[in-house]
């Protein structure tokens, strides 16, 4: 059942695959520049680190694990969900009529139905900013298994994200596509910092409402053994894996109620 | 360059393109605000370990994301995938534009201005506005800020020359999609949209002193928040200036190459 979903996901990304292989150049470019533009948001975090020593008491090898876990989880959901991200285009332009009517589960065709390969570029620079920090840090077993479970948390996470913010468009029609935009690529940015150093209304939204401090901050003050340090108790970082599978679930149930209310533009 | 009507009227389709979709632009608004908030507060964060450096205040350093935040569409930073040069090129409306008397930069030229002046309107305001009432933060009131116009004009005039020159590789090859978003690349790490350049290592910053990437974002923002001043001020505004020429002197040298190689495609 499981083995089926991943071989018609990787058949549908594979065709998705082929046709952007077409333009070749672009495509190298492509990989290369987004492979880059990792480097272009640690950039900054290194040019700030630089100029002022440490961020919060966090040095630069530790915010480079921040952004590493939180980079590669969400590279590896935007290349493998990419499909509800666009998803307002197949509503609006009546593409969902066709998915409906294949005998293949929706979810399962929206989420490759833009598998986008030059994501592949990004995901391996996050995954190198990780293991870089990782070792520089010099982990420890019980860390890396706090930094692994943080990536793993993070996929729920923001597969719960795009596919909640793709089930508001059953809704707005797809005139509120920049609001998702706002928690995946936004959160993503913001996660790159510590969540402590944003005032304090921010920081809860962050910790509660979009509970994405539960993808990096919480398991990254685990693996480095300063949860107590940072003023929260040692339990708070075990909840992550439950936090974060809770907003995977709530993610599942908006999408398919709002497809249960979908009627078709009907052109 | 011919007769100016057909480009002011260019000029007004880009910036009714734009106010066709009033939403979109107010989730816009809050995709800016929400960096401005993350970018502000990471500074501010900085500044704790090491108040005043460089001579910046806290303040200098949330209204330069403010004016950074507002001016991002203004001066377009991120290229429009859908209407450019390269995409006529690839879908072959090109054909179009040929059997119109005009030249295809100067076309650009303008269609940048319309979007600019829509922007201006619709975009800067409100998040200018928030970001100032967020932290209490008035612009200096300073002579030098009546050169403001002047830069932004100059740093309109270079964004469109910077994108026509990478869409133009499209005349040969088709698509330019991999090259736009190198450019966005560039654009981010040597224009000061992460970090203002004045945190730059000096390697670096004289780097990006001497590249075009500073004309377009970083100049009238550092000119609006009164951190441009003297020598500074008056070498940000010729390196504006010597840019947008040799940009366009560049652009009319491809155009005429390019049509001369350009293959249509299509029906």
């Amino acid at each position: 059942m499981i083995a089926d979903a991943i071989a018609l996901w990787a058949r549908l990304a594979g065709a998705q695959l082929r046709s952007q292989m077409q333009y070749r150049w672009s495509f190298a470019i492509q990989n290369g520049v987004l492979a880059a533009v990792v480097l272009a948001d640690l950039l900054p975090v290194w040019i700030l680190s630089r100029f002022f020593g440490s961020l919060d008491g966090w040095s630069f090898a530790e915010l480079a694990l921040l952004y590493g876990m939180v980079g590669t989880s969400w590279a590896i959901v935007e290349a493998a969900l990419r499909g509800f991200e666009n998803f307002s285009v197949y509503l609006v332009q009546g593409d969902l009529d066709r998915i409906l009517l294949r005998p293949r589960a929706v979810i399962l065709q929206v989420a490759a139905r833009e598998f986008d390969a030059r994501k592949l570029g990004r995901m391996a620079q996050g995954l190198l900013v990780l293991v870089i920090s990782c070792l520089v840090l010099g982990l420890d077993a019980r860390a890396l298994a706090w930094v692994v479970l943080g990536v793993a948390g993070g996929m729920l996470t923001f597969a719960g994200i795009v596919m909640a913010g793709a089930a508001i468009q059953f809704w707005t029609l797809g005139q509120a596509q920049e609001l998702q935009n706002i928690l995946t690529y936004g959160g993503s940015s913001a996660l790159t910092y510590p969540v402590s150093i944003y005032t304090t209304w921010f920081r809860r939204v962050l910790t509660f409402a979009v509970p994405l401090a539960f993808v990096n901050y919480f398991p990254a003050l685990a693996a480095l053994g300063r949860t107590k340090q940072a003023g929260w108790p040692e339990f708070v970082p075990w909840l992550s894996p439950f936090v974060c599978a809770f907003v995977l679930a709530i993610g599942l149930l908006a999408f398919t109620r709002g497809l249960r209310r979908y009627e078709s533009t009907g052109s | 360059m011919g007769s100016l009507r057909p480009y002011l009227q260019y000029a007004r389709l880009a910036f009714q393109r734009r106010a066709a979709y009033r939403l979109a632009n107010w989730t816009g608004v809050a995709v800016n605000v929400f960096f401005l908030l993350v970018h502000a507060q990471v500074l501010l964060a900085f500044f704790r370990a090491k108040p005043g450096a460089l001579g910046w205040s806290p303040q200098d350093a949330v209204l330069y994301f403010t004016a950074s935040e507002a001016l991002l569409m203004v001066v377009g930073i991120f290229p429009d995938y859908r209407f450019n040069l390269a995409e006529r090129i690839r879908t072959g409306e090109v054909v179009t534009d040929l059997a119109r008397p005009v030249t295809l930069f100067w076309r650009d030229v303008a269609e940048r201005f319309g979007t600019a002046l829509y922007y201006m309107i619709a975009r800067f305001p409100p998040v200018y506005l928030t970001g100032a009432v967020l932290y209490a933060v008035t612009p200096p009131l300073r002579l030098e800020v009546c050169l403001f116009p002047v830069s932004l004009a100059l740093a309109i005039g270079v964004s469109a020359g910077l994108w026509y020159v990478v869409c133009s590789s499209a005349y040969f090859r088709d698509t330019a999609n991999g090259e736009l978003s190198a450019l966005v690349f560039v654009n981010t790490v040597f224009g000061g949209v992460f970090v203002p350049i004045d945190f730059y290592p000096s390697g670096l910053q004289a780097v990006a002193n001497v590249l075009p990437f500073r004309a377009t974002l970083y100049t009238p923002v550092a000119l609006l928040t009164g951190k441009l001043s003297g020598a500074a001020l008056v070498f940000g505004v010729l390196h504006q200036a010597v840019w947008l020429g040799v940009l366009s002197a560049v652009a009319l040298w491809i155009e005429s190459r390019g049509l001369r190689r350009l293959a249509t495609q299509g029906g």
